[in-house]
């Protein structure tokens, strides 16, 4: 299934949930990450994130869809990153 | 699904922060380790043995192209899937003369009836193909006739050479034109684009069989010898049809892959890297693409359908079921 993952995390924590997420996911653009992923490591993702975050001050927001056919995307300004499967 | 990535640029390739880093002229960029299976490297990058050890316990193939695209070779990681048993049995239907006769007619059966498949599709379309076809499917019906191996790899070739002859009629195309087979290197555009699709569906089903128990190294119709690899040309023998040929069609027919795609190397012709680009990037399509298992009653992409024959394999390794090559339905 395909995740688009916000978060918004207080600064000590933002550099280890963008660490953790890259591991996952595709770095769109500050704050944003999106991918394909499979449910049980979208669960994993989810799990380790979940011993990062204050869950009192944290908040993470996960957008999954079944299929991106239904969906569509579109860029204004830059492309700052992104799934690319040709380097 | 996870995928695969394919590097072009040049850069460096290394582990940072837990993931994958790549760092090249045309920037940096997070590659997600779990999201990974296998990475197809084409530039020329630099690796330590940090990155080795990392996508080793990910078990994630690197596999390499030099620069004009020739296979190089792979870094495969230390088995992940042990089965002392599997082995065994591989090398038991290996060794036994029977057993490995049977395996490989049936891969040469698979081969066949998938190369008529092909052919079918463009007979449907005028294309005159039927003497062909006829040819082919005589060929096909001494396989029962061959007492060996080498014989039987020979009256694969010989269907080949048929099947190859029927690339002119289908294409219909100045620029594309067959001749004869040739390689190492390959002396026109044609062969160029068969060979390299070739050895990319080589390294994919090496990724495959990776992921199962099987071990590479033993393969039934080609010999196992010094070669590092030949499970994955056997079954390759079966996908070349439906997979690498029909891209190539698509690719000449709809005007993708042009002229100026090609390079001259030495006395050969190869792909250049815009063509290459172009090829990988609409091989990764098709290989994600998916068809409707008849067995299964459900939607698999090509690549799922790689693994489902080497589990058919282990099965009939297993004196569970046995084998049936996959054979197109359209």
């Amino acid at each position: 299934m395909f995740v688009i993952m916000v978060y918004d995390v207080e600064v000590k924590r933002v550099n280890k949930v963008l660490k953790t997420a890259r591991k996952y996911l595709y770095w769109v653009q500050n704050s944003v990450l999106e991918g394909d992923i499979s449910p049980a490591k979208l669960e994993k993702l989810k799990s380790e994130l979940k011993h990062i975050i204050n869950e009192e001050k944290d908040s993470i927001v996960f957008y999954t869809f079944r299929t991106t056919r239904y969906s569509s995307r579109e860029i204004m300004g830059i492309r700052k990153g992104g799934e690319n499967a040709i380097i | 699904m996870k995928r695969t990535i394919y590097i072009f640029s040049d850069g460096e390739l290394r582990r940072k922060q837990n993931t994958i880093y790549f760092e090249g002229e045309k920037g940096r960029k997070y590659i997600p380790v779990e999201n990974i299976t296998e990475i197809m490297v084409f530039g020329e990058i630099t690796i330590n043995k940090r990155i080795l050890e990392f996508l080793s316990q990910n078990e994630i193939i690197l596999h390499f192209f030099n620069h004009y695209g020739y296979y190089t070779g792979s870094f495969y990681p230390r088995e992940h899937l042990n089965s002392g048993y599997m082995i065994l049995k591989q090398a038991e239907h290996y060794l036994d003369n029977e057993k490995r006769l049977l395996l490989a007619r049936l891969f040469v059966w698979g081969a066949i009836e998938n190369i008529k498949k092909v052919l079918n599709y463009y007979i449907n379309r005028g294309v005159e193909l039927n003497e062909i076809k006829e040819n082919i499917k005589n060929l096909q019906e001494t396989i029962g006739d061959c007492k060996n191996v080498e014989e039987l790899m020979a009256l694969e070739g010989n269907a080949r050479d048929y099947y190859y002859k029927g690339f002119d009629l289908i294409l219909n195309n100045p620029d594309f034109v067959f001749e004869s087979r040739t390689r190492r290197p390959p002396l026109n555009r044609l062969n160029a684009l068969i060979s390299f699709g070739n050895s990319l569906l080589y390294t994919v089903i090496l990724s495959e069989i990776y992921k199962t128990h099987l071990d590479p190294r033993i393969g039934f119709l080609h010999t196992t010898n010094f070669r590092r690899f030949s499970l994955n040309l056997d079954i390759a023998e079966i996908f070349k049809p439906i997979i690498v040929d029909r891209l190539i069609f698509t690719l000449i027919n709809k005007g993708m892959i042009k002229k100026t795609h090609f390079e001259k190397h030495l006395n050969g012709i190869v792909l250049n890297e815009k063509g290459r680009l172009l090829f990988v990037e609409e091989m990764d399509k098709r290989l994600k693409a998916t068809i409707k298992h008849q067995k299964l009653r459900r939607n698999v992409s090509y690549r799922h359908l790689i693994k489902l024959e080497l589990y058919k394999l282990e099965k009939h390794l297993m004196d569970e079921t046995c084998y049936q090559p996959f054979i197109a339905r359209w």
